[in-house]
């Protein structure tokens, strides 16, 4: 699992070439939070059957409804439900760096956020290493499209998350801890399309039609 | 008949949610609702599980409070009130007792999330009163992972009921809960607590749990429960992967380590318990060997009194006009940097005493325990001279205490020692009285003592007694050092307790201070002091206790002292700018924090604070906030010149009140994160910026309510409010809190910002001002307040 300290600078609003010492400051940030906190994940494969109203996964009884998930599980009868979280301990730390120097609080902050990406990342890395033959979509989030961030408290009640990661989600539809992600990753039997991730993660990249034509499938 | 958990084994149920789910429900469903369609379905596995062998079967009452209940349409003593029954009914002519079982609230609690400890404490007060007027044998709090939360649960249970209480954690491979807590912090404080049993449940099968097991029976003197899941759940099918078998062999391993009360969790079924009555057949229980060691600690720092602790003194306002500034404001802010400069200078513990003249004790200690412990790791120690302030601020803090003071009068030890006991706190003993403090070795030793006889009468053992012999000034009375160091040697060496001694007193009035105190902390030291009371900042003080620990072999390998020592070059100086010196401006913009606090004292010798801000420090700000707008500078460099301004700032501050002027500002600004919404980085960076430009805001916090803000206003005559939102699903409460505030006759002028705000949605809900950073704040507030 790595951080990338690139994207964390992006989280924090760096564009362009940041300075040396910038850079620096947020690898040192980096460090003490990858030595410090390492996210957690879990997931479940649930079936899913496509009804007029939506995809349905009747196992957790909870329907994805809309144009995104529509798009996204296209070619899928099965679909892992994932979550993922750096937990209290990186609310903690946050808190006590906001107090004690804001500015490496942003940093923290930005960090957090690229580091429950490559937690992530390694689950489903760790998703695909035990379903050989099955092809995954990107993933895709509550928020995401025309995907109802109401689906929120259902993913995390199916994955059990306040007992598995000591993920709640609070009344207006939070997640707390706050740096935590949930997802849904569609399974099929052919490759998928990078449809959120962009053409330069795309399998399919090399023999395209729609990228020859100058176009994408990402919206 | 009520149930003896100290001796014999006993046997505890499985699960009730995963077998339920095995007979087709659908996970995620609201179980406790069962207890009024399904009451057949669920006494047939409670009579399951007391066939199999369970002496004590938990009542379907996880759930059942009333913030999940909330959307149900029922209460939570008709739910309890029907699972109680059930329950006993299934149990009726056996000797199976029927436990209430009592989980997690579903929300997290402050300071994670916006549930108060008092809140949490009231939802589970009306569960445990539920169940006990349903009849319930004893309550079983479990699944717990804040060791805050189960406080409050354990509480509740104590002070609303007389059953038995059996307190059960989850804990992951990590030997932590999720929320940080170590198995001495959870064991210590709970039995601190007055819990009847404490153990692990949920989480992991029993061969990951026995290791921990076995470090919370040396942790404790209370029976131990393991109630592990049936090993981990396959992410593909959820099944778990250990058989009854496997199951009860794993278990038999936990019972080694002196585990007695035993069950399962997630994965088992009636069984998985006859697996375990059969293998248990024929065991004794295992001997316990406790490690019986003076302990304090929050939930994430475990504090083992095992050599030299240095307790930080400088959260006080004796002879501190800033911090006594700081205090009647209410600037708990200030409050925390002190503490966090202690924790950075290497302090164990930090003694916390917030006395002074118009200061109500008992209201702001509770609030300055809970700030304190929302940043500050280290555990505290609670000064005061005010019992009801010592009970509000132990029954808020997370963990196991300290309580600094008592002392040899009749009437202090019987009013204190009570609250002592009752929350599990460790106590400061002063070895005076209503004579004053004892001239002689034999006079101090006498009232350690009577101090420690009236301790073991209430209940408290010997190794949470701290005895504080006395520091008095050697200026004024020179051969009483002497007689000081000779009262710690007794009392560590011949009576066997921690000692606590305040040490900085002892130069008071000669030159040199620092030479004099180093010299007697290292005598105290020697001769048996393990808590010196002093000001870590200080760095002869910390030396001294480096270069103890060192010389005394509690430092292994010198690695401690050559860490702080090793390679040590003079001061960094920071580099100059072009100019060849770096001026006061440079070290702000470039963000040297120390340097602009030291540039700003020399300037002070010339320049009044007014002219420091407006001239230095102000025109400094704007350059990196024009770098920022220019996109050549980005936030985490705007808010590093923030921080200089901010020590700027302190100087100043400091300097004004030492003349007791008053504070510069330029006027005050209300900020909150709306209602509902959690995440409030974003408003802490803007108030950063603005704190630097001489505002004063005034910050509600997270989740604020309308009513609030709008309370607020009136009462302090705001003008001019900042909100911030993150969630489209916040954004209404924004608006509501506009709406709220138009209702004044004349509403303060509005700026809104956050992640999901644009100047559409602001101009749509009302407000004055859309704000899209923290620099544009600035511009707002100059527009608005000069």
């Amino acid at each position: 699992m790595k951080l990338d300290i690139d994207e964390a600078l992006r989280y924090a609003g760096v564009r362009g070439e940041p300075t040396e010492a910038l850079r620096r400051q947020a690898a040192a940030v980096a460090t003490a939070l990858t030595e410090a906190v390492r996210p957690r994940y879990t997931y479940r494969i649930f079936a899913v059957q496509r009804r007029t109203d939506g995809f349905y996964l009747p196992e957790a009884d909870i329907l994805l409804p809309g144009e995104s998930a529509a798009r996204m599980l296209a070619e899928c009868d099965r679909a892992a439900l994932l979550a993922c979280t750096l937990g209290a301990q990186f609310d903690a730390m946050l808190r006590t760096e906001q107090a004690r120097d804001m500015a490496q609080a942003v940093l923290l902050d930005a960090c957090g956020s690229a580091w429950v990406e490559a937690g992530c990342d390694e689950a489903e890395r760790e998703l695909k290493a035990r379903l050989p033959g099955a092809y995954l979509t990107d993933r895709f989030s509550p928020g995401y499209g025309d995907l109802p961030l109401v689906l929120q408290p259902s993913l995390c009640a199916a994955l059990d998350t306040q007992r598995r990661l000591g993920l709640c989600v609070t009344e207006s539809l939070l997640m707390n801890p706050g740096k935590s992600v949930t997802a849904v990753v569609g399974l099929a039997k052919r490759p998928q399309a990078a449809r959120i991730r962009g053409c330069a993660y795309c399998v399919l990249r090399e023999k395209c039609t729609l990228r020859k034509g100058g176009k994408h499938c990402g919206n | 008949m009520g149930i003896d958990f100290t001796s014999g084994f006993i046997i505890l149920d499985g699960a009730m949610g995963t077998v339920l789910q095995q007979r087709g429900l659908p996970p995620g469903g609201q179980p406790e609702l069962l207890n009024l369609t399904e009451p057949t379905l669920l006494a047939g596995i409670y009579r399951e599980y007391i066939q199999a062998g369970s002496q004590v079967v938990y009542a379907n009452t996880f759930g059942a409070n009333a913030l999940k209940l909330k959307r149900t349409g029922h209460g939570v003593g008709e739910i309890i009130t029907a699972a109680v029954r059930i329950a006993k009914e299934a149990a009726e002519g056996t000797d199976t007792q029927v436990a209430l079982d009592v989980g997690p609230l579903g929300e997290l609690l402050e300071p994670m999330g916006t549930l108060t400890f008092e809140r949490a404490y009231d939802l589970f007060r009306e569960m445990m009163e539920a169940g006990a007027a349903a009849g319930a044998d004893l309550i079983a709090i479990e699944t717990m992972t804040d060791l805050y939360e189960a406080k409050a649960a354990l509480l509740a249970a104590k002070e609303a009921t007389s059953l038995p209480v059996l307190v059960t954690m989850s804990f992951d491979e990590s030997g932590r809960t999720f929320t940080g807590c170590t198995v001495p912090s959870m064991a210590r404080t709970l039995e601190g607590l007055g819990a009847d049993a404490i153990g692990l449940n949920c989480s992991l099968g029993p061969d990951l749990l026995a290791p921990l097991l076995k470090e919370l029976c040396e942790n404790t003197r209370l029976p131990v429960v393991a109630k592990p899941n049936a090993g981990l759940p396959d992410p593909v099918d959820g099944h778990y992967d250990m058989g009854p078998e496997d199951f009860a062999q794993a278990l038999l391993r936990c019972v080694d380590g002196g585990v007695t009360i035993l069950g399962g969790c997630c994965g088992t079924s009636p069984d998985y318990i006859r697996a375990l009555v059969q293998a248990l057949a024929g065991q004794m229980p295992a001997p316990r060997h406790y490690n019986d060691v003076s302990f304090v600690c929050t939930p994430v720092c475990p504090t083992r009194l095992d050599g030299v602790r240095v307790i930080g003194e400088r959260i006080n306002p004796t002879g501190k006009k800033r911090f006594q500034q700081a205090l009647l404001e209410n600037d708990l802010d200030y409050i925390l940097d002190v503490a966090i400069q202690q924790e950075d200078a290497g302090a164990d513990i930090l003694d916390v005493n917030v006395g002074f003249p118009g200061v109500n004790e008992a209201e702001i200690l509770p609030r300055v325990v809970k700030k304190l412990q929302s940043v500050i790791s280290l555990p505290l120690q609670l000064d005061s001279s005010d019992p009801d302030a010592l009970e509000a601020g132990l029954r808020v803090y997370n963990g196991k205490a300290a309580v600094n003071s008592v002392n040899g009068e009749a009437e202090v030890l019987e009013r204190v020692l009570p609250i002592v006991k009752k929350y599990g706190a460790a106590v400061v003993g002063l070895t005076l009285d209503k004579t004053g403090v004892p001239q002689t070795t034999e006079e101090r030793v006498a009232i350690a003592r009577r101090i420690m006889d009236a301790a073991a009468s209430h209940g408290i053992p010997r190794v949470d007694l701290w005895i504080d012999c006395l520091t008095l000034t050697v200026s004024a009375q020179q051969e009483q050092a002497r007689e000081t160091l000779e009262a710690v040697r007794i009392v560590r060496h011949e009576m066997g307790l921690q000692t606590v001694l305040g040490v900085s007193n002892i130069s008071f009035g000669l030159p040199n201070r620092p030479l004099i105190t180093q010299t007697f902390l290292t005598q105290a030291m020697t001769v048996g002091l393990t808590l010196p009371i002093i000001n870590p900042n200080q760095r002869e003080m910390m030396d001294a206790v480096f270069a103890f620990r060192l010389l005394s072999c509690e430092d292994k390998e010198c690695r401690a002292y050559v860490a702080r020592f090793a390679g040590q070059s003079p001061a960094v100086q920071a580099v100059p700018s072009e100019s060849g010196v770096l001026t006061l401006d440079d070290a702000i913009i470039r963000g040297l924090k120390t340097d602009a606090g030291r540039l700003a004292k020399e300037a002070l010798a010339t320049e009044d604070e007014l002219a420091l801000v407006e001239r230095h420090l102000i025109p400094a700000l704007d350059k990196v906030g024009e770098g920022y707008e220019a996109g050549t500078l980005f936030l985490p460099q705007l808010l590093s010149a923030a921080g200089a301004a901010q020590s700027v700032f302190e100087v100043i501050r400091a300097s004004i009140a030492k003349k007791g002027g008053t504070p510069v500002k330029k006027g005050r600004i209300v900020m909150a994160t709306v209602q509902g919404d959690i995440h409030d980085i974003g408003k802490n960076i803007v108030k950063t910026v603005l704190e630097n430009y001489g505002y004063d805001v005034i910050d509600l916090g997270k989740d604020v309510p309308p009513e609030t803000v709008l309370q607020t206003v009136q009462e302090q005559d705001i003008r001019l409010v900042g909100l911030s939102a993150l969630m489209t699903t916040t954004l209404p409460s924004m608006e509501k809190t506009i709406q709220v505030l138009h209702t004044l006759p004349e509403p303060p002028v509005t700026f809104v910002g956050g992640a999901v705000v644009t100047p559409e949605y602001a101009k749509k809900m009302g407000a004055d001002y859309y704000s899209k950073d923290a620099r544009q704040s600035v511009e707002i507030a100059r527009k608005v307040l000069g």
